[in-house]
């Protein structure tokens, strides 16, 4: 390391102000920091309780969706090896030229390795797409406003292929970034002050621009040709949507559970996320009561809507069991609502925030004819109520004092 | 710059009615998936507002104030009937597509607030200088939400096709968000964006 | 400046009349205008269905009228007999009023998968016709509700009154894109050649999920709008609706049968 450190400090100057370079020092300072410990460290006796920094919270939320990120690797590989070995055509792309053709692979959904090479060949272009597109647009923002780029980027990055289907056009997922980056956070002033989760942004930006290659029953698995060959691509969310659950059985129940079923590309398995919520939960990065609260408004919803079954509409009946397993639920939960910035602040406006995501979440995907996954919407739509929770227990917590101490 | 020409450009970027003011929002959104129908719409909002502003001005002296607020809404309401009668009578099928959000200009605040706030305490000419250069702030915003609009939503301006859609046999995906009415949001708050990166008086104080 | 109330409701009485003068004189005078305007919007819209003017085409307002009475003859049917009625003038029939007046229309039967809610007594049809008066094809109004909106449009019958000449729909909010895809002209080029009726003229065309074979082979099934079921079911079940027995069945039977 000690050349790489020679080098950094000989081209500092350049950087640094009055440096021919200036406007670059974001760069610099990323790739300094990348490799080394930061440039600016506190001095003296400080008041660190924690050596948690914002560096250190972005790469375990990495870490807690690496259980995510394998399974998403192999179950793309897994779905569409199930299509093609029932009878569905293999993409006409580079991806399956190179799988079927130069790699000589077949569709054999038994075979581990072929499934995870077959799935990093879908996952791989569009993760690289997100991160090299958004972070070139990270970067020409912190050039423009002078500031560093912060490691947020990289769990947005990481997020969003992880909530794509594996079929989606890499030109919309370069779009979709954008959006995110640029309308979900930047506009706001950058990481930190957003008011909305970036990923999700750029997910539902492109939910109603692009609806054609994001929802329905073609683009979940990769293979084509579907439903002409009579096997069924839609989610099982889609599936409950149409003609309820009363024909899964608890076979599917496991399927879902384990995530060996169709939908966007990181959230089919629960267990996976299970994993990745004892890591948030455990290393505190993710709040417990924001999880908390989206259960028991799920259960709370789903309990009370069955109450009411619907001849015409049969996710009423819909129990609560079948909410969490089906979806984007606990990816969404343990992902997305968690959210450090664009979640509640005070902790129990944790609780109340996590709460009406539950409560949302079914009511978008029981009340609404449109839109089977209401994960996307809930949260969204709770992000934009976080502020205002946190300014309600903030002004109780003043109001309190006050009178503590008699003023 | 003379007060008269000060008048009519000032609202262009300045005091832009929609940006800075932002008012008459409403019917940005609706009428502007495609450049046509906002054309037609800025005709009709600046003709409403130079005629408007020219009779209460007129009349200005005239107005018992307990009863003004009422008197604009007359005259105002009057001269968008007669808008949409035109409207109706002359270019049919974009009347048609603009269908209700004609005779709301009745309701679009830049008409009653250029009445009220302009036209009440100014001259007959200044007013109708006042009312063009609002109108045509109106326009500029619905012009260049609209083009946006039409070009990446339905790949063509003014209805000439520019990007062919997929759906024709072409190769563009038309973005089906820009034809929602939210697409004209993030329109105009980049329109805002922009316009306050370059004029930074215009932010307002934190 | 003070005002007296005279003066107030005396000026107030004086703006009234100057601003009603203006209105009403506006809309006096340009009222045939728009009627006109009207009455040739509709024509575009009927000689559209049955392919006398093509999607991109614009023509000048006579040779929309020359083409229209060249070509179209409306005629009213009374839906429960399914005679015509020749005695109430089918130019200026408007459906959407009388389907909404309880004088002149029923109720829907409760439950209907169109989601009618009320059936006009009588309806305006189109004749396609060739130069010396041979009927051609019947052009049908239909409506009924998709995803978000309800779809209105017309569909072109065969003499025969169960092979489909086309299907367009001038009205509908759907989504863009995907139920929105009901005006993509490769779609509606999908329904000439099928069939709407079983052997026992029970209406059976069905929109799928998914793709149905070409005409010939599977006349009874349509390609479903991808990712739009409930757009693609609301079009099944409007189509089923007004050409089944509660709407035009009466009409499209006797018509088989006296061939007229």
């Amino acid at each position: 390391m000690k050349p790489l450190r020679d080098l950094l400090d000989k081209i500092e100057p350049l950087f640094t102000k009055g440096g021919k370079l200036e406007r670059f020092y974001a760069l610099f300072e990323a790739i300094d920091t990348m490799h080394f410990s930061p440039l600016d460290r506190a001095k003296g006796t400080t008041h660190v309780r924690d050596g948690l920094d914002l560096k250190r919270l972005m790469i375990t939320v990495v870490v807690a969706l690496v259980p995510c990120i394998i399974f998403a690797l192999y179950n793309t590989g897994y779905q569409a090896a199930a299509a093609v070995s029932a009878g569905a055509a293999p993409l006409d792309n580079w991806q399956d030229a190179l799988f079927y053709g130069t790699l000589g692979y077949t569709a054999d959904p038994t075979d581990v390795l072929g499934c995870f090479i077959h799935g990093t060949l879908f996952f791989a272009p569009i993760y690289l797409t997100g991160l090299a597109v958004g972070g070139m647009i990270e970067g020409a923002f912190a050039i423009i406003r002078k500031h560093e780029i912060t490691e947020g980027f990289l769990v947005t990055s990481m997020l969003f292929p992880l909530i794509l289907p594996p079929t989606i056009p890499l030109w919309q997922v370069a779009l979709g970034i954008s959006f995110g980056v640029i309308i979900g956070k930047e506009v706001f002033g950058g990481v930190g002050m957003n008011v909305l989760n970036p990923a999700l942004t750029g997910r539902a930006f492109l939910f109603f621009a692009y609806p054609a290659q994001i929802s329905g029953d073609q683009v979940w698995i990769g293979a084509s040709n579907l439903v002409a060959d009579g096997y069924s691509g839609a989610t099982m969310l889609a599936t409950a949507a149409e003609s309820g659950i009363a024909k899964f059985t608890d076979v599917h129940f496991m399927d879902a559970l384990i995530g060996l079923v169709p939908g966007s590309m990181g959230e089919t398995s629960v267990l996976a996320c299970l994993g990745g919520a004892c890591i948030l939960i455990f290393t505190q990065v993710g709040s417990w009561r924001t999880m908390l609260g989206v259960t028991v408004g799920t259960l709370a919803t789903a309990s009370l809507l069955n109450m009411f079954p619907s001849d015409t509409n049969p996710m009423f009946a819909v129990p609560f069991m079948w909410h969490i397993v089906l979806g984007g639920w606990a990816f969404g939960t343990v992902f997305m609502a968690t959210d450090p910035v664009s979640s509640s602040f005070t902790e129990k406006g944790k609780l109340i925030y996590g709460f009406g995501i539950g409560v949302m979440v079914v009511m978008v995907r029981v009340v609404n004819p449109a839109y089977p996954e209401g994960m996307m919407l809930s949260i969204l739509f709770m992000n934009m109520f976080a502020p205002l929770i946190d300014h309600f227990f903030v002004q109780a917590n003043v109001k309190r004092r006050k009178a503590r101490y008699g003023l | 710059m003379s007060k008269a020409s000060k008048t009519v450009l000032d609202p262009l970027f300045n005091d832009n009615p929609i940006a800075l003011q932002v008012l008459g929002v409403c019917s940005a959104l609706a009428v502007t998936t495609k450049i046509e129908t906002a054309l037609v719409m800025s005709v009709a909002v600046t003709l409403v507002l130079i005629a408007s502003n020219a009779s209460i001005s007129a009349l200005r002296n005239l107005i018992p104030p307990s009863i003004r607020i009422i008197v604009q809404l007359v005259i105002i309401a009057s001269l968008v009937i007669i808008v949409d009668q035109v409207l109706k009578a002359f270019v049919y099928e974009v009347s048609k597509q603009m269908s209700v959000f004609v005779g709301l200009i009745i309701t679009n605040c830049i008409v009653m607030g250029r009445a009220e706030g302009f036209a009440m305490q100014n001259g007959v000419k200044l007013s109708m200088l006042d009312g063009l250069g609002n109108g045509l702030g109106y326009s500029v915003i619905l012009l260049v939400v609209g083009a946006f609009r039409e070009l990446f939503g339905s790949g063509s301006l003014y209805g000439l096709q520019i990007l062919k859609p997929v759906t024709e046999g072409g190769f563009y995906q038309t973005n089906g968000l820009m034809v929602l009415a939210p697409a004209a949001f993030f329109l105009i708050g980049i329109f805002i964006w922009v316009l306050r990166t370059f004029k930074t008086d215009q932010v307002e104080a934190e | 400046m003070a005002f007296s109330t005279k003066y107030i409701v005396g000026f107030a009485a004086a703006v009234c009349v100057v601003c009603s003068i203006f209105v009403a004189g506006s809309a006096v005078a340009l009222k045939e205008r728009q009627d006109r305007n009207a009455v040739l919007d509709k024509q575009k819209q009927v000689l559209k269905v049955a392919g006398l003017l093509k999607e991109d085409e614009s023509i000048a307002d006579a040779e929309v009228a020359k083409r229209f009475e060249a070509n179209l003859v409306p005629r009213l049917v009374t839906l429960e007999t399914g005679e015509y009625d020749d005695t109430a003038d089918a130019a200026t029939f408007d459906q959407d009023k009388a389907a909404k007046d309880p004088a002149t229309s029923a109720k829907a039967p409760e439950g209907n998968l169109a989601k009618v809610q009320r059936v006009p007594n009588q309806a305006l049809i189109y004749q396609l016709v060739d130069s010396d008066k041979t009927i051609k094809a019947l052009i049908i109004p239909v409506e009924g509700k998709g995803l978000w909106s309800t779809l209105k449009g017309f569909i072109a019958l065969d003499v025969d009154t169960t092979t489909v000449q086309g299907l367009t729909f001038y009205s509908h909010k759907e989504t863009p894109g995907l139920g929105g895809e009901v005006d993509n002209p490769k779609w509606k080029a999908l329904w000439p050649g099928r069939k709407v009726f079983d052997e026992e003229w029970k209406p059976k065309l069905t929109v799928i999920k998914g793709q149905a074979g070409p005409a010939a082979d599977d006349p009874f099934r349509v390609d479903g709008l991808s990712g739009a079921t409930l757009t693609s079911r609301g079009v099944t079940h409007l189509v089923q609706f007004w050409l089944g027995d509660d709407a035009f069945g009466p009409y499209l039977k006797r018509f088989r049968e006296t061939g007229e």
